[in-house]
């Protein structure tokens, strides 16, 4: 078996983690470029959401380079994605590719029993524990960058710490290495000399989970936001969904939980996907966030429920929604966030005026 | 006596006889919105985001036509119908939706409609909504069973009758139908049976679709839709082409198309409406399975900027194509 991998932010560190461990053969696939966006939106029916066409791409590559199996999770609540998988069989079997599409259809535990080759069950908590300690670091890293970006005196250095820290973790044989890596790059962040202004602004980023985590998908927006000298913050993560703790569950105390409860007076009902969290973080956030960033791809059903109400919260900070497709350009993106980060300082002056 | 209004769109065509027996025997007066017109489609997307769909939209303009015109407004989330199937989230975020852009709407009635959770939650849930009407649940429960038998009654009657959702609550209501009966009128020989798939709310409202099924008769064509099958039929074509099915309306696309691809049907026409999400994967499976049969197919996606003269054109070409496909074949 060699299990195809699709890109979604940092989840190939975890992968990666997970399949040297449990001696799973994993292939790993160039991370996506425009070829990959351009295979999939080539063969991806026409008026299907983003992340669909992006999965195809990434799919179709690792079946080029000799994956013979991939993963694709279905039936998953009111959304689209739960349709994914009988979708995109169909389109591959048709281009002529052998493979074996592995989804939860017979159950979970069916699932993970399939993918690590029956290995034992105190091999898989390990291996997976390991894995989830590299993404808590990586979660961690992220954090502090979203600081310094806004602060730092030479832009862009920040993130090259940033992308020299994943290497440095997702090389990591142990927690030793893991913790050596984190303090060695948190240092180097803390070190970058930093401008004396006024505390920047802080921006929310919130919307649909891939679009949110994937980097390549929104065009790097995280970024973007820190050029302007805007601090981002962000609390949809894989790290929080895939939070195993009974208590945090139990008790409610998830970013998702709180954002569900914040949102009940405007929208009371799951919608499916994240709409439901999207209307909760702006009223949850009203006072410390600055600014909101939506991001959607175009057409996803439960973001564009979220667009709907969000307008008829009276409370919360000003949002700004981006909607990406395979054409959105990037250039569109930085000038539209600059005249957003723009506002927000206009008002937060007026603020700081009124408050004198 | 207090006036329950219903907009004219999306699940109005499945359950309107349902709803509206158990308004009235709970004491209520129903009012229902007019047929749809291009001032209700206007007006209802002018309150939302462009890329909502257009049967969302119509049903906003449905609800604004309504404002003043009742007491409240009935919305129900239905979020299952099926155990372990979903619906789109339009529906079950419609009454929260509705709420936030038309702020004016009466006061709106919604009931969570999920099977998945089991009887007790929806026995609870029709108890709850009966309850703004009487305080007697013995009242409540007679008015649901009453409900229920005429869906039953009206599911008969699209199935055994071959009727149209339109035609069958016209027969409910006994009100004389607009529609002339081209069947018995004019004798002609049929010249094609088309089948038609999609949503009930895309399918009938003959605003949104420029009237196609009236179209198809006039030119002496049988038409097929998906409410003439039985469930064993569309269950069965499901399975064959996806598997379980996923989504509440997979079968009325996905198992009917499947099914008038296979048998019954010369061609088959798919409608959509634009930025559908369900669809966009659903009408796929459709489109590739035709691809793969003889059956002639054609997809028509509707949005608020459709011509009329696209549609016609399009029609006609169709048609065309499978008239000189019958044809062909005689000949041979």
């Amino acid at each position: 078996m060699r299990l195809g991998l699709t890109h979604m932010g940092n989840i190939d560190v975890v992968a990666k983690a997970i399949a040297n461990k449990l001696g799973i053969d994993l292939v790993m696939t160039p991370s996506a470029s425009r070829r990959t966006l351009d295979l999939g939106v080539k063969y991806s029916p026409e008026t299907v959401c983003f992340p669909f066409k992006l999965q195809l791409g990434n799919m179709i590559e690792a079946l080029e380079l000799g994956a013979d199996t991939l993963v694709m999770p279905g039936d998953l609540g009111p959304c689209r994605m739960g349709y994914y998988h009988k979708v995109l069989e169909q389109i591959l079997r048709e281009l002529g590719y052998k493979f074996q599409m592995v989804t939860q259809k017979r159950g979970i535990i069916h699932m993970v029993k399939y993918l690590t080759n029956g290995a034992s069950l105190g091999k898989i908590i390990t291996a997976a524990h390991f894995a989830l300690a590299k993404l808590k670091t990586l979660e961690e890293l992220e954090r502090v960058v979203y600081e310094i970006r806004a602060i730092e005196q030479d832009k862009g250095e920040a993130t090259r710490i940033y992308r020299e820290g994943i290497k440095a973790i997702d090389n990591a044989p142990d927690y030793r290495a893991i913790g050596q890596a984190k303090r060695e790059y948190l240092q180097k962040l803390m070190r970058l000399p930093t401008i004396t202004s006024p505390a920047p602004l802080k921006v929310g980023v919130t919307g649909e989970f891939f679009v949110v985590i994937d980097p390549f998908t929104n065009l790097d927006i995280e970024i973007e936001l820190g050029k302007l000298g805007v601090e981002v913050r962000r609390h949809i993560s894989i790290g929080e969904w895939v939070r195993l703790n009974p208590f945090v569950y139990a008790l409610g105390l998830r970013e998702k939980d709180k954002s569900h409860k914040a949102a009940t007076p405007y929208l009371s009902r799951f919608v499916g996907g994240d709409g439901w969290q999207s209307v909760g973080e702006k009223i949850l956030h009203a006072r410390d966030w600055d600014g909101i960033v939506h991001l959607e791809p175009f057409g996803c059903l439960p973001e564009v429920m979220a667009r709907n109400i969000m307008p008829s919260i009276k409370e919360g900070p000003p949002v700004l929604n981006i909607i990406y497709d395979e054409h959105t350009g990037k250039a569109g993106i930085i000038t539209r966030l600059e005249a957003f980060v723009d506002m927000l300082h206009r008002k937060k002056r007026r603020q700081v005026a009124l408050c004198v | 006596m207090i006036k329950i209004g219903i907009p004219r769109a999306l699940l109005y065509y499945q359950y309107y006889p349902m709803w509206q027996t158990f308004f009235e025997e709970l004491g209520a007066e129903v009012v229902v919105s007019p047929p749809t017109t291009q001032t209700v489609l206007s007006e209802g997307s002018s309150r939302v985001v462009a890329e909502t769909c257009l049967p969302t939209k119509v049903f906003l303009g449905h609800v604004l036509s309504l404002v003043k015109k009742c007491d409240y407004i009935f919305i129900p989330a239905i979020r299952s119908v099926k155990s372990k199937t979903y619906n789109c989230s339009k529906f079950l975020g419609l009454p929260d939706m509705t709420k936030a852009v038309i702020p004016e709407s009466p006061p709106i009635l919604d009931i969570d409609i999920d099977v998945n959770k089991g009887k007790h939650e929806l026995y609870q849930a029709i108890y709850k909504l009966g309850r703004r009407f009487t305080w007697n649940p013995f009242r409540v429960r007679r008015a649901s069973i009453a409900a229920w038998q005429a869906n039953l009654n009206y599911q008969q009657l699209l199935c055994n009758h071959s009727l149209t959702p339109p035609q069958a609550i016209e027969r409910i209501l006994d009100t004389p139908g607009v529609e002339p009966k081209t069947h018995s009128e004019y004798p002609i020989p049929m010249q094609a049976t088309i089948a038609i798939i999609g949503h009930p709310y895309l399918l009938y409202d003959e605003h949104i679709n420029y009237r196609l099924i009236h179209r198809l008769k006039q030119a002496q064509n049988k038409v097929l839709t998906p409410e003439m099958l039985t469930t064993e039929e569309l269950e069965s074509a499901t399975a064959r082409l996806v598997g379980r099915a996923k989504w509440t309306c997979e079968e009325e696309v996905v198992g009917a198309g499947g099914h008038y691809l296979r048998s019954g049907a010369d061609g088959v026409i798919g409608i959509t409406a634009f930025g559908c999400g369900p669809d966009s994967l659903m009408m796929d499976i459709v489109q590739r399975q035709a691809q793969t049969m003889t059956t002639p197919f054609m997809s028509l996606t509707l949005d608020e900027h459709t011509a009329e003269a696209g549609i016609v054109t399009r029609l006609e070409a169709f048609l065309d194509m499978i008239y000189r496909k019958k044809r062909k074949r005689i000949c041979v």
